[in-house]
């Protein structure tokens, strides 16, 4: 009863208010962006290349939809009362929501290119609902979207006030930052993001782009046909064809570090991770070339730490530090990124922010059952072999060949295996696995939601199972799993789990 | 319909009179509300008369555009349609089993696919008591208990008696905490 009346009297007394005028600009253009290919298609098919009716064509669709965006932005007005924010929009299906200051995870503002140059911020409120964003404002002015995360982070202090004395507010430019990259980190993060993304979209460009490339150039019965003919090529000798064949893997290998190193720049240039101890004790994180981000991601939210690494990186000894936590991250990970590229000194006194011990040197991991490997390698020969005999025998005796292919994804599975181990102190789990992508998760006890003992057909033989930890956030398609142990351990390390998660009711 | 809820609090009888219910396939832990597995079955009878169905509408094509025997789909299709409704309710209702312990929930189901969740009381968001219109006429409900896990946030405990359920989400109720994580 009381809070209704509060709340109705914090109704009263804010004022709704639009998004920023300019937020027309930012919509519409990004709107334009994605019909612009339409008008090229118009211009080139319908308009038979007639500059003027592509013209008008292009204008009407400006006007129509910068007409719809102001018409949106018009409809669009949110409030901020003391205790929570509402949000009205809608043309037709009118939309009332309120997202009480209490549920909300993390603020965090999001700059993209053209809004830095309007001078705009988009805030995204997480609630950790789970899929999607759950609030945002697209777009504030810079001072109005930082006014409204101090408004909620005052608030939250407010709350904590209640119980201890309100802390003195210090900026966190002053204090020296938990981490920073500078650009030749940043570029070591980048060599170690080697990826065939640039390469993926080229290839995306050139299918977008077919009308441009003469007729049957993605049907490789063309090629084979042209290729007999191709004098030129024969008239190399073996060396020089082998040395041609070398130069085009090269390349492809110097495009993977290329764009691994220019979408590490895009993404982490600036990268800085700072401790907040205004309202929450949290960690605010500011990075990106482009599209600037400011987060903040309160410190008891963190569910667990994941450290992942890969083969060589870890000789070098870098390590990408990730908090697994309900919100997901703007940028799209299942993980919030805190640390891309840091050596495990640098990474230890982040961790020690969030009372997460990492693992003790003399601390011993357990392997799991042999069977993880040799069982899914016979699995897998199995299926070459089928495979193998079709084909061989019916399309052509060099096919018989793929059999071998058994030998590598043996040799993976037996890799994985090796670095697939677990181990279990007082209050922490620690699950490590994966040769190529070396994933370390340190799991508080009492961060635990639930645990499952699963079995599947092949376990049953073996007396095998699989202990399935849920948490809270990270990625539900690859759960922290412990797999292949005998069942009886299974067992036995799930009442471990569980005695230990339900002593310490003070979770949170 | 009302008979089974009101009788429903004392489902260890029922259990009692399940005279080939071995412990031994569901770890010994409480079995669901013998119902239940009536409801499996007329679940089942549902799919084997649309399996039936489909295959006679497959054999009847295959018939008159193929010289095949007559019987090539649907006697294997009958086989099929006869052991899920006489031979599978039994097996699946008895691999089935939960625990209320004080401070947990433990749900065991399946056997091929067997797979064993905990869930600690106080991890628990929010409790449902659900009920669908075949449930109802068996006097059965659902529990289910959401939780802020990714993985496996919903726990589906079905084949409660009404009035268990509704016991069980007052018990777990009393565990729900605000703001977990």
């Amino acid at each position: 009863m009381n809070d209704e009346v509060t709340t109705a009297l914090d109704r009263d007394a804010a004022p709704f208010r639009r998004l920023h005028p300019l937020s027309i600009i930012l919509k519409s253009l990004s709107m334009l962006g994605r019909n612009i290919v339409a008008i090229f298609v118009l211009h080139f098919s319908l308009f038979d290349q007639n500059f003027f009716y592509t013209g008008l064509a292009a204008l009407a669709l400006i006007s129509l939809v910068v007409g719809v965006t102001a018409l949106i932005w018009s409809r669009f007005t949110y409030q901020v009362t003391e205790r929570e924010i509402r949000i009205k929009s809608g043309l037709l299906n009118r939309n009332n929501r309120s997202i009480p200051f209490d549920r909300i995870q993390d603020v965090s503002l999001e700059q993209k290119l053209i809004s830095r140059l309007l001078g705009l911020t988009t805030v995204a409120l997480e609630t950790g609902s789970g899929g999607g964003e759950d609030g945002q404002l697209d777009a504030l002015s810079r001072a109005d979207a930082e006014q409204l995360r101090d408004t909620i982070r005052d608030y939250k202090a407010g709350l904590r006030a209640a119980a201890t004395p309100a802390e003195n507010h210090q900026s966190a430019t002053d204090t020296p930052p938990l981490f920073a990259m500078n650009n030749r980190r940043i570029l070591i993060a980048g060599l170690f993001n080697f990826s065939f993304v640039l390469l993926a979209l080229l290839g995306a460009l050139a299918q977008n782009l077919d009308f441009l490339l003469p007729d049957g150039f993605f049907d490789p019965r063309s090629w084979i046909d042209a290729f007999p003919e191709q004098d030129t090529i024969n008239a190399f000798g073996s060396w020089a064809r082998i040395g041609g064949a070398l130069a085009a893997i090269l390349s492809l290998v110097l495009i993977g570090f290329v764009s691994g190193i220019v979408r590490t720049f895009v993404r982490e240039y600036g990268f800085r991770l700072d401790r907040t101890d205004s309202g929450q004790p949290g960690f605010r994180r500011r990075r990106g070339l482009f599209t600037l981000t400011d987060m903040v991601m309160p410190i008891h939210r963190v569910q667990a730490a994941i450290l992942q690494t890969g083969p060589v990186r870890q000789r070098f000894g870098w390590y990408h530090l990730k908090f697994t936590s309900l919100a997901s991250d703007a940028s799209g990970e299942t993980d919030h990124s805190a640390a891309p590229c840091a050596s495990l000194a640098e990474i230890e006194p982040i961790l020690e922010e969030c009372a997460i011990r990492p693992a003790p040197a003399d601390l011993v991991f357990q392997g799991v059952n042999p069977a993880f490997w040799w069982r899914g390698t016979i699995m897998v020969s199995l299926l070459l072999t089928a495979i193998a005999l079709g084909t061989g025998l019916f399309v052509h005796a060099g096919l018989f060949g793929i059999i071998l292919l058994a030998v590598p994804v043996g040799l993976i599975k037996y890799l994985n295996w090796r670095h697939h181990q677990y181990a279990l102190t007082d209050s922490q789990l620690y699950v490590r696995s994966g040769w190529w992508r070396r994933i370390s998760t340190t799991l508080p006890l009492r961060k635990i939601q639930t645990v499952d003992v699963s079995q599947r057909p092949l376990d049953h033989p073996l007396d095998l199972a699989t202990v399935t930890i849920g948490i809270a956030g990270g990625s539900s398609i690859r759960p922290l799993k412990i797999e292949a142990i005998q069942f009886a351990k299974a067992m036995d390390l799930r009442s471990q789990l569980i005695s230990r998660t339900a002593s310490s009711p003070t979770a949170g | 319909m009302t008979e089974h809820a009101s009788n429903s609090s004392n489902s260890d009888q029922f259990a009692a009179m399940e005279t080939d219910l071995s412990p031994s396939y569901n770890q010994g832990l409480t079995p669901l509300h013998p119902p239940q597995k009536s409801l499996i079955r007329v679940n089942m009878i549902l799919r084997a008369l649309f399996l039936l169905v489909l295959a006679s509408v497959a054999e009847t094509l295959l018939y008159m555009h193929h010289e095949v025997q007559p019987g090539m789909v649907l006697i294997p299709a009958t086989f099929f349609a006869i052991l899920q409704v006489f031979v599978l309710p039994h097996r699946i209702y008895r691999r089935w089993g939960y625990d209320m312990g004080d401070e947990q929930l433990r749900v065991l189901r399946g056997f091929l696919w067997q797979t064993d969740t905990i869930v600690p009381f106080n991890r628990i968001q929010h409790i449902d008591v659900a009920q669908g219109p075949l449930q109802r006429m068996f006097g059965l409900s659902t529990l289910i208990v959401h939780t802020a896990g990714t993985h496996n946030s919903i726990v589906t405990l079905p084949g409660l008696a009404t009035a268990d359920a509704e016991d069980m989400r007052e018990t777990i109720k009393g565990h729900i905490r605000q703001d977990m994580i």
